[in-house]
């Protein structure tokens, strides 16, 4: 190995630099550029970090719930007393079902109509947060092999969490449903009924999103629930997004502003599952319109 | 063998960066591998401060969803110009280096969060917030971390220093008796 002097070396540095600079630039430039399919060092890297992130994960969770076990002993005797009062009133509440159940297939027969779930459910284990403080990403242990895909929705059993932005072979990144500014379709109660269809999108506060779009004319109340209407061509309609936390009214003219509180745990999420939907294909017309679809590189005139 | 020490710091740092912040949140406020970047800069091991801010930002940025190269932009940037003020400045105290990996992480944030909005995408954390718990969380954390990483300090290191320090010049006292003499 070559020995440089101080000297020599503090000649080189600056070069160095200038080309490590460069070098730097001209990869967020093509970054910046690509759509998330073609983002392969960040795929691949993913791929790699799942050696080191998912036994990681396993032995925190293991630790974790071992901690969790040992304090929950101290409060066995109350809880035990609970669930038995809990238990009785559940089997009361079982009876109640049942006989509902048995209507409702009743029904059902009657109406000929078909039971079938609507979307496939793939669930998936959080295994690494975005390595950078100004974003806030998750990495899953399932890929493309599994059937992931791109823009595929991410919930746990409380909601709406984020979409899949990037796929590798065995994990994929998610963009948390709070932090995405692109926005997405989203309805005050039924969307059958209500009239109060609007954009969500996070707003950069960690606790709540923000609904826009929404005439002043039309009444909101706090509490009211949140679902995903499926206008916006990513996620499917009648997902739980959150309920209204705060109403800043309106005008006639003015869309009233809307604070809605996720229904998901964002903090403790661990266990999530990927919603294995496409969304069907955008109509002829839709994409000759410019910007449609990004991946059009040269939109047609 | 002090190359050695840096090269696995590194490794270590970036391991961190990627696992720990699923651990608990409080960790995303630490940037890892920017203390061992710092570090290396500091030992005027400039030419390796330099690859490895290029490297290890990659790294963090290829996990994250930021843009690809922020992160190796800002930390090469720091590694110079920490590694030429340890040029010129005594700052082998670790109460002079508190303030220097303070510097650092402002700036690092400083240049992270322009790249991001020159390129046309803003980062999602808000400002402020943002860089003060990150200098918190960094500057207690490089302090300890540098505690550490001293007590390992070798040969080749002071080598170095006396390198870039030369010692002073002893000028030769005459004997005042010899000069009256002849």
């Amino acid at each position: 190995m070559v020995e440089r002097s101080q000297k020599e070396v503090w000649k080189l540095t600056p070069w160095l630099m200038i080309a490590l600079l460069l070098g730097n630039f001209l990869l967020m430039a093509y970054d910046a550029k690509t759509t998330s399919q073609e983002r392969v060092i960040r795929v691949w890297t993913q791929a790699v970090a799942n050696f080191v992130q998912s036994p990681v994960t396993s032995v925190t969770s293991g630790v974790t719930g071992y901690f969790q076990s040992i304090s929950n002993l101290r409060s066995a005797q109350s809880e035990n007393d609970k669930l038995k009062q809990q238990v009785q009133e559940l089997q009361v509440e079982v009876q109640k079902s049942e006989d509902l159940a048995k209507e409702n297939e009743r029904l059902k027969t009657l109406l000929q109509l078909k039971t079938e779930s609507k979307y496939n459910i793939l669930s998936a284990q959080i295994i690494g947060r975005d390595p950078s403080l100004w974003f806030d990403s998750a990495i899953i242990n399932r890929g493309s092999l599994d059937g992931v895909k791109l823009n595929m929705p991410i919930v746990n059993n409380g909601g709406l969490i984020g979409r899949v932005i990037a796929v590798s072979p065995i994990t994929a990144q998610i963009n948390l449903v709070t932090k995405d500014k692109s926005g997405l379709g989203g309805v005050i109660g039924e969307l059958s009924t209500s009239s109060a269809i609007g954009v969500v999108s996070g707003n950069g506060k960690r606790e709540l999103l923000e609904m826009g779009y929404i005439p002043g004319t039309i009444e909101v109340q706090v509490g009211e629930m949140v679902y995903t209407s499926g206008q916006d061509g990513i996620y499917p309609a009648g997902l739980k997004l959150g309920e209204v936390a705060e109403v800043r009214p309106g005008s006639a003219t003015v869309p009233q502003q809307i604070f809605i509180k996720p229904s998901a745990k964002l903090f403790a999420m661990e266990e999530v599952a990927v919603v294995l939907y496409e969304p069907p294909p955008k109509p002829e017309y839709e994409k000759s319109v410019l910007n449609a679809d990004k991946d059009n590189k040269k939109p047609k005139r | 063998m002090e190359q050695l020490k840096i090269t696995i710091a590194l490794i270590i740092a970036i391991l961190l960066q990627w696992t720990l912040r699923n651990v608990h949140e409080v960790f995303m406020y630490i940037d890892f591998p920017l203390i061992i970047v710092v570090y290396a800069a500091l030992q005027r091991n400039t030419i390796k401060a330099l690859l490895f801010g290029t490297f290890s930002g990659i790294a963090v940025d290829a996990l994250s969803s930021g843009l690809i190269g922020a992160n190796g932009f800002s930390k090469t940037l720091i590694a110079f110009a920490v590694s030429e003020i340890a040029r010129r400045v005594y700052l082998d105290n670790l109460l002079l280096q508190i303030p220097v990996i303070a510097g650092a992480c402002l700036l690092d944030d400083l240049v992270f969060y322009g790249l991001h909005r020159l390129f046309g995408q803003e980062p999602s954390a808000p400002f402020l917030t943002t860089i003060v718990y990150s200098l918190i969380g960094t500057t207690i954390a490089g302090t300890i971390i540098y505690l550490i990483l001293g007590s390992f300090s070798v040969d080749s290191l002071k080598r170095r220093k006396r390198d870039s320090f030369s010692s002073r010049r002893q000028t030769r006292r005459r004997n005042p008796i010899r000069l009256g003499r002849r």
